[in-house]
């Protein structure tokens, strides 16, 4: 089984920000891998006219918003980088303990990447506003910032629908229960992170062809 | 275990068929506007809360929907449809008669057997002549493949068993797909639009739902973006959902209370733009008028402004100034704001100095009026400016001093209106002899007397009441046309002074000495007064003294002379004695007053 990979198209948000667009992204992921029953919950997004749906799980809820939380803390510590969050499905599997492998395995078929250039204070221009030069105030500029970030949060959320109407044989059966199907992790990280890379190279080793794995 | 491929069929049919009616749920959920409010509260409700009290049809692809009458009336028939293509229009209906006893859209059911044998649900039956533009056009359809229906028995066995599971699953994942991509579009927000509130709108949604693909009118397809769903392939055909969509409908519903961006408003009540009584024009130097100024105080602003606008030759402000001078200084400070603020204010400076002469004429301590019985108040003014000096600048109009034409200097007293009339120091009263404590009175009379003898006169005996006058009059001669003032003190002084005589000017200003013609600075002026006060000969002095300095026309030395004019309280002395003509009993009258007055002065000083 091959693991899907999507990386999210990059967005720029302002820290205030953050939240919600990561609210948006991840509850929309997770309510397509969410194929167990659910009930639903639609939420409107404060900062932009955008309604996005929860999948009504209360653990995946609160381990979303610490994950969040977390984000926020690492965009503190480490201003003005690329911060990146992958969320990660994957199958347990017992393997024989072998001196490089452990005894459960994580296999993963599907990740998920999201990119976000997080600013510490509103800038006068972004590169991706097309606004006029009528602004008289920082006023206009936020605004035009604001439905940019907009416009690009509904192409993520697009992109999301459409990689997962184009991609669903690698998908494993699905297990009878409510809420998430699939066990998954959710991981942050940053450009500068000297375990970014490792990070993905572990992933490549445990996700690797099949045949390497047997 | 061999599996049923007549069941598998069956099986992926039910599932099709399911598939048809969850995804119209999920479409009419989301377009269909509910009447009663009591339906949708904004957020989901659920008749059944608990997984094991859901119903059957919440069951199917795992996916609990919200009740939706439009949508469960034409679920059965899709089930028992024979997998007919199934599309539904989303119009958008712009009623231009509104009628409020249609208010409640009435759902009709209409079956067309003649042409296309369709259903047609309208929601529409009072439509007539009301706008409808086609939105949204969701096509779901079931594309079999021909000869694949009935699979062999053979290898598509294996296949089968997991062709239905694999449907099931990939239905679902369309189906969450499809639910999270209404939401995205523009139509639901005015689905939620027409659900958020009660009022009646002129426009609304309504949805019919065909059984066959019917082109759309006008350049309503030209207009509309698509987007297709991946296909669901099975085994005996493809499950297809698509969708036409207007990209863009804001302006059908451009009465809608869609928050605004934020906007500049140049012409808030209140602004400057939007009151044409604020609007000023843009003279450099104003012509002073105030009769003609149209302004008034009918604005606070205004009248702010005018205070804010001191003459600019005003000395900077003291924190030992008065009261008066205080609120002069500060809004004196807020000029550059205002004069931002309102830019075309600038030049009004000079109906502002009206104005805040105005204010001042009607200040209880301070009374301009040169009134041949000038009030004492006056010359403690007067005092109380030279007072000041020792603590802080004074400005001293000296030219004005013992000189009846106003002239020449550009200095002016600050603007202190409501002086507090303090007792006079007796220090400088003993300084000067010529200081008086009436002096108001006196100094009138003396100042006419100095007029007609061309006797200069000393700033200390000066006439204060001119001086006391003199620095209002400064005060606003230093920055306005001279000619153009026309307040009461020019009134007054025009008995007194010549009316072409200009600040600045010397015409007449033989009495002024060189040294005293401009002090321009307060420590100049500061410095002169206690010249003045060093020089100024003791209350007792000789006699001799002083008919020698009562000779006309010695402009040299104005204070040196002025101080021999002994003060009086009275007008009672006569211009004779002024004149420097006196009589040996003359004299002796004089002494006396001069007793007199001392020991008025030490009685005073006396007192706590």
């Amino acid at each position: 089984m091959n693991c899907e990979v999507c990386q999210l198209k990059e967005l720029d948000a302002d820290y205030f920000e953050v939240r919600e667009v990561l609210r948006c992204i991840l509850h929309t992921i997770f309510f397509h891998r969410a194929l167990g029953l659910v009930r639903p919950k639609d939420i409107d997004l404060e900062l932009f006219e955008i309604t996005y749906v929860q999948c009504g799980d209360a653990k995946l809820e609160k381990k979303v918003d610490e994950k969040i939380d977390q984000f926020i803390d690492r965009v503190e510590k480490h201003p003005n980088k690329k911060k990146q969050i992958c969320v990660s499905f994957f199958e347990v599997k017992n393997k024989q303990a072998t001196w490089f492998t452990h005894k459960v395995e994580h296999l993963y078929w599907e990740q998920w990447y999201i990119n976000l250039n997080v600013a510490q204070h509103p800038k006068p221009h972004s590169g991706k506003s097309h606004h006029s030069k009528l602004v008289v105030d920082p006023g206009e500029s936020a605004s035009g910032r604001r439905a940019t970030l907009e416009s690009s949060l509904h192409e993520v959320l697009f992109q999301i629908i459409k990689f997962v109407n184009e991609k669903k044989d690698h998908i494993p059966p699905i297990p009878n229960m409510e809420g998430v199907s699939f066990p998954y992790e959710i991981t942050i990280s940053s450009s500068s992170d000297s375990a970014f890379g490792m990070d993905m190279f572990k992933r490549m080793l445990q996700t690797g062809h099949p045949t390497m794995l047997s | 275990m061999a599996v049923n491929p007549h069941s598998e069929l069956a099986k992926m049919e039910q599932i099709i068929t399911e598939f048809f009616a969850k995804s119209l749920h999920i479409i009419l959920e989301s377009r269909c506007p509910f009447v009663s409010s009591r339906n949708y509260s904004g957020e989901r409700s659920y008749l059944h809360s608990s997984s094991s009290s859901m119903r059957p049809r919440d069951k199917w692809f795992n996916l609990a929907l919200r009740d939706c009458p439009a949508a469960l009336e034409n679920i059965d028939f899709w089930r028992q449809s024979n997998l007919e293509p199934m599309v539904v229009d989303v119009v958008l209906v712009q009623r231009h008669n509104w009628d409020s006893a249609r208010s409640s859209p009435k759902l009709a059911l209409e079956r067309n057997l003649s042409s296309n044998n369709r259903w047609r649900l309208d929601s529409d039956e009072f439509g007539c002549g009301d706008g409808e533009k086609v939105i949204e056009r969701w096509i779901v359809r079931y594309e079999s493949k021909k000869g694949c229906k009935e699979g062999s028995s053979g290898n598509k066995r294996a296949n089968s068993s997991t062709s239905s599971h694999a449907l099931y699953k990939k239905s679902i994942l369309l189906l969450r797909s499809l639910y999270v991509t209404v939401r995205l579009l523009p139509a639901y927000k005015i689905f939620r639009e027409i659900n958020s509130s009660g009022q009646i709108r002129s426009f609304s949604l309504i949805h019919r739902v065909y059984t066959s693909v019917e082109p759309l009118v006008g350049r309503d397809e030209s207009e509309m973006q698509q987007f297709v769903f991946t296909p669901v392939d099975t085994s005996s055909g493809k499950l297809c959902v698509s969708l036409f969509y207007l990209p863009s409908i804001s302006d059908t519903t451009s009465e809608s209370s869609t928050p605004m961006s934020p906007q500049f408003i140049p012409d808030y009540v209140g602004s400057p733009l939007a009151d044409p009584l604020k609007r000023l024009p843009s003279l450099p130097m104003p012509q002073y008028s105030p009769s003609s100024s149209p302004f008034g105080r009918r604005h606070s602003w205004s009248y702010d402004t005018r205070m804010a606008s001191p003459p600019s030759a005003l000395p900077s402000p003291s924190p030992t100034y008065s009261e008066s001078r205080t609120l002069h200084s500060k809004f004196g400070s807020q000029r550059p704001p205002i004069s931002s603020r309102y830019p075309s204010l600038e030049p009004a400076q000079g109906h502002v100095k009206d104005i805040g002469y105005d204010e001042y004429l009607h200040s209880p301590n301070f009374s301009p009026s040169p009134s041949p019985s000038p009030s004492p108040p006056v010359g403690g003014n007067m005092l109380k400016v030279l007072l000041r000096s020792d603590s802080a600048p004074v400005y001293i109009p000296a030219s004005r001093l013992g000189d009846g034409p106003l002239s020449s200097n550009k200095t002016v007293l600050p603007f202190s209106p409501p002086l507090k009339a303090t007792r006079p120091s007796l220090s400088l009263v003993e300084r000067s002899s010529s200081i008086p404590t009436t002096a108001g009175k006196l100094s009138l009379r003396e100042e006419e007397i100095a007029k007609t003898s061309g006797v200069k006169i000393s700033s200390n005996s000066s006439p204060h009441k001119s001086s006391s006058r003199s620095f209002s009059r400064l005060s606003f001669e230093d920055s306005y046309d001279d000619s153009d003032f026309s307040g009461h003190f020019v009134v007054d002084d025009d008995d007194m002074i010549n009316p072409d005589s200009r600040p600045g000017s010397s015409d007449r200003s033989g009495n002024l000495g060189t040294p005293h013609e401009r002090i321009k600075s307060q420590d100049a002026a500061v410095g002169a007064l206690v010249q003045m006060l060093k020089k100024a000969p003791p209350l007792q002095q000789d006699l001799n003294r002083s008919q020698n300095v009562c000779k006309p026309s010695r402009p040299e030395n104005p204070f040196n002379q002025i101080q021999d004019h002994p003060p009086h309280a009275s007008l009672s002395m006569s211009s004779s004695r002024v004149s420097g003509i006196k009589t040996t009993s003359d004299a002796l009258e004089e002494l006396k007053v001069y007793m007199d007055v001392k020991q008025m002065l030490l009685r005073q000083s006396g007192k706590p």
